[in-house]
């Protein structure tokens, strides 16, 4: 069996998803200070959008913005000499923009369900914001956080529909594992596609084994059996 | 020491307009739920912010609308128990207690188990908010806004979190640690047992606004006005006419009483339930009445009785203790003297 | 007596299922007979009265990559010669046309996307003798996107690009034939490395229209569909097998003469020119 696709989808994966977890992140707290709540809706939207698009629509706004004859990807070409499309990266930004929504709205949720008293009362007693965020809020949003950003990994792996309209299929460079056994199974090759099958089964498994740890560890504060 | 609040604020299909100053006592503040007694409090901690208005704390301005101050949270020094406590579930007892301290860690490390101790929780710095039983939570939150001496203590319904029956145990505990901070405190409560143990000076709070203040125990044993009778607990209120000859007539119950003190536009009279007696014979400031019902309490009996006249809606309760209601022979026809009554603005 | 009374409960059970077994099977014979019913009303054309040489329908196989030019210009333009003829259509892979008319479905003309399925049927004599033409040939194509400045003018060149599109060889005919001319000329490894597999040739047309890809390799009919590319080249002669487009008339038809009449058509040079336009190769008979 061919190892590139997957060493190539890791990768992607991993590469992308610690972009995704920082831009998630900071998204959802800018989202959850923001004061008007019309605003709020707004951006909400615009942000969780590549979430219901269907992925080649996704695709095809990504090729809008940087396949070779649009402004962007233009400019790029022109001045820098770098093409993104059918490029690795480009299997990267597909990745990122369609589990970026995942990471997001959990890194929201998260955020919001901490006990807003605890923020009153961390400011009352003097702390800084920046204290309380780090000090309070992060803390008891972990367990949610972590678990969004699981989640977004396991999407950027499974990505397939925006990554084979902007990064093409290239052997070794953008043949990520889902185009792979796409390939095997058009070409009737069923045998071939098992391999890769049993590797895509095997991580889902490992990522719902870790959401569940840690949905299962952000109860540890109220845990009354927990002793030091 | 002083804490002046002045302040407008439009919320949630509400609107709150308060105005008083403390003088260095303790001060309660009494309302029903969703009257605007913790929103107050939130504004003069600076989590929540006026429309308008004013608050002085000691002489230091903290918010002034038409200045535009508007001091942050943090920096207005002040200590706020929150109605659940709102200890920081991540951090042990100790790491509560000193998280207000602006002290050098080894500072901190003393204060913190000198805190321990005052507040009886010396082996359990280490144990987690959900580890402490609700007594241990309320005195490490107390704690944890003592350490740092603020300015004023703002206490949010501290016992709405506990069962009643601890409540009563935990009340003088509580108390004797309140006298351990020395300065002022404003505690916010619905229960009027709590406001009249803990509070020197009393604001009844209605509806966003205040309508009575004044010293605790005056507002319970003379209520003044309407509201502050209501807010007290008087059962038996009637509006009333009075007439020339010092005669008041209880419009509710059809009850002419006399009085030689009658102040000046009062509209209703309160009868507490205490002033009743069982007598024999009509006379000054008795009336005849039927007996509708009897409630057992714990300790004593309440009687709903309905006065002869037969004005059906506005019953009138009085108690007597058990022995004395045993064994008085006719229960169901009923001469009782009035012995005192309040007249209200 | 307890036992007796469970036992008899137990068989009526039995009997009650098996009672709502055989229903069911009614049902489902019921079922079964209406559908082959109407499938079979629908399989067979309606038997016209035997009219000489007016009104006759004939039914013609096409293999599905001929439609738009057929359905769309051909079958207009050979009914306004002849009025009296009716060309029915079937359109599908060649493949399952071809073993339509092996079960004997009542076709008149077959027309298939490769020689393959033309030579099963001809051998089992099927092909009425003599009628058997190799009417077009679609040539395999570089293309380049339609405003590209690279200079890439043969398959050779091929490498100068930096991406190429092909088809997958493994599932796309088109890919197939790529890779055979690429072979031919010692180059496959070379392209492989630079190329991204499309699962369909629409994906590696849209690949080099939208200029994502710098080179690719398609049908020519493929490019002829889209604006967005222009061919170079065609694949070097030789290189590549050659996909032929065979006509045949099947020998049990009922009407022979319609059946020449559209033939000889599709053969002449109006119809050639259609074929053309799509981006076809016309063999003409010289």
């Amino acid at each position: 069996m061919n190892w590139s696709p997957m060493l190539i989808s890791l990768k992607t994966a991993s590469v992308s998803i610690v972009i995704t977890f920082f831009l998630g992140l900071y998204a959802a707290k800018l989202v959850v200070g923001m004061k008007s709540e019309k605003i709020r809706i707004f951006i909400d939207g615009i942000l969780t959008l590549p979430l219901v698009l269907p992925p080649t629509v996704v695709g095809f706004f990504i090729l809008l913005i940087l396949g070779v004859k649009r402004p962007v990807g233009r400019f790029l070409l022109e001045f820098l000499s770098v093409k993104i499309v059918f490029s690795w990266t480009a299997t990267v930004i597909a990745a990122v923009i369609v589990s970026f929504p995942l990471m997001y709205r959990s890194a929201r949720g998260a955020l919001e369900q901490v006990d807003k008293n605890l923020i009153m009362a961390g400011r009352t007693l003097g702390m800084s914001e920046r204290r309380i965020f780090w000090r309070v809020i992060m803390p008891l949003a972990l367990p949610g956080i972590a678990s969004g950003g699981v989640l977004a990994f396991a999407r950027g792996l499974g990505e397939f529909g925006a990554t084979a309209m902007v990064a093409g299929n290239i052997a070794n460079k953008t043949r990520t594992l889902p185009l792979a056994i796409y390939a095997e199974v058009a070409a009737g090759n069923m045998e071939d596609s098992y391999g890769y099958v049993a590797v895509v089964v095997l991580i889902s498994f490992v990522v719902l084994s870790l959401m569940n740890y840690f949905t299962i560890r952000g109860s540890k504060y109220t845990d009354k059996d927990v002793s030091k | 020491m002083s804490l002046e609040v002045n302040i407008k604020k439009k919320y949630k299909g509400f609107s709150l307009d308060v105005n008083f100053q403390t003088n260095g006592e303790y001060l309660g503040i009494l309302g029903a739920s969703g009257s605007g007694k913790s929103l107050t409090l939130k504004c003069i901690a600076g989590v929540e912010t006026p429309d308008e208005g004013k608050i002085v704390l000691n002489n230091r301005v903290l918010y002034d609308s038409q200045k535009n101050i508007n001091i942050i949270p943090q920096s207005r020094n002040i200590g706020y128990m929150f109605q659940n406590y709102a200890l920081f579930p991540n951090m042990t007892a100790e790491e509560n207690i000193s998280v207000g301290l602006k002290l050098s860690k080894k500072e901190k490390k003393l204060k913190t188990n000198e805190l321990l101790k005052m507040f009886h929780l010396e082996d359990m710095g280490y144990k987690y908010p959900a580890q402490l039983s609700g007594g241990q939570q309320q005195r490490v939150a107390l704690a944890r806004i003592i350490a740092y001496e603020p300015d004023v203590l703002l206490l949010d319904e501290p016992f709405s979190a506990l069962d009643s029956q601890l409540k009563s145990e935990l009340h003088s505990d509580f108390f004797d640690m309140l006298k351990l901070y020395k300065g002022e405190v404003l505690i916010v409560t619905h229960s009027r047992e709590e406001v009249y143990r803990f509070s020197k000076n009393l604001a009844l709070i209605e509806n966003g606004a205040i309508t009575g203040f004044g010293k605790t125990k005056e507002i319970f044993e003379h209520p003044k006005s309407l509201s502050e009778a209501k807010m007290i607990g008087c059962k038996n209120i009637s509006p009333c006419e009075v007439s020339s000859d010092n005669k008041i007539l209880c419009t509710d119950w059809g009850i002419i009483l006399k009085s030689n003190n009658i102040p000046e536009d009062c509209k209703y009279i309160d009868i507490p339930s205490g002033s009743f007696e069982i007598v024999n014979e009509k006379g000054a400031n008795t009336i005849e009445c039927k007996l509708v019902n009897v409630v057992e309490e714990i300790d004593k009996y309440t009687i709903v009785i309905e006065n002869n006249n037969g004005y059906e809606n506005n019953p009138i309760y009085f108690n007597i203790n058990k022995e004395t209601w045993n064994n008085t022979k006719n229960k169901n026809e009923l001469i009782l003297k009035i012995n005192d009554f309040y007249l209200l603005k | 007596m307890f036992k007796l009374q469970r036992m008899h409960i137990s068989k009526l059970r039995i009997r009650e299922g098996n009672v709502k077994m055989k229903k069911t099977i009614i049902v489902i014979l019921m079922l079964y007979m209406v559908i082959n019913f109407i499938g079979c009303n629908s399989e067979t054309p309606p038997a016209e009265p035997k009219e000489p040489a007016s009104k006759e329908t004939i039914l013609l196989a096409v293999a599905a990559s001929l439609k738009n030019c057929i359905d769309g210009e051909l079958i207009p333009m050979f009914t306004e010669k002849y009025p009296n003829i009716t060309v029915d259509a079937t359109y599908d892979s060649s493949g399952k046309l071809q073993t339509q008319i092996e079960e004997g479905a009542d076709v008149d003309v077959f027309m298939s996307a490769a020689m393959k399925q033309m030579d099963a049927l001809n051998e089992q004599g099927l092909i009425k003798e003599g009628t058997m033409v190799e009417l077009l040939e679609n040539k395999i194509v570089l293309i380049l996107p339609k405003d590209s400045t690279t200079e890439i003018a043969s398959f050779e060149d091929i490498l100068k690009a930096e991406t190429i599109a092909v088809g997958d060889p493994d599932s796309v005919p088109a890919g197939q034939y790529a890779k055979e001319s690429f072979e031919n000329l010692g180059m496959w490894a070379d392209v492989e490395a630079k190329a991204s597999l499309g699962t369909n040739v629409t994906e590696v047309l849209s690949w080099v229209a939208a200029g994502s890809a710098d080179a690719g390799v398609v049908y020519a009919t493929d490019a002829a569909s889209n604006e967005n590319v222009k061919v170079v080249t065609e694949a070097p002669e030789g290189s590549v097998s050659k996909v032929i487009y065979p006509i045949g008339i099947i020998d049990a038809t009922t009407k022979l003469k319609a059946a020449q009449n559209l033939t000889e058509f599709l053969q002449s040079e109006e119809a050639l020119t259609i074929f053309e336009k799509y981006g076809f190769t016309a063999r003409r008979k010289k």
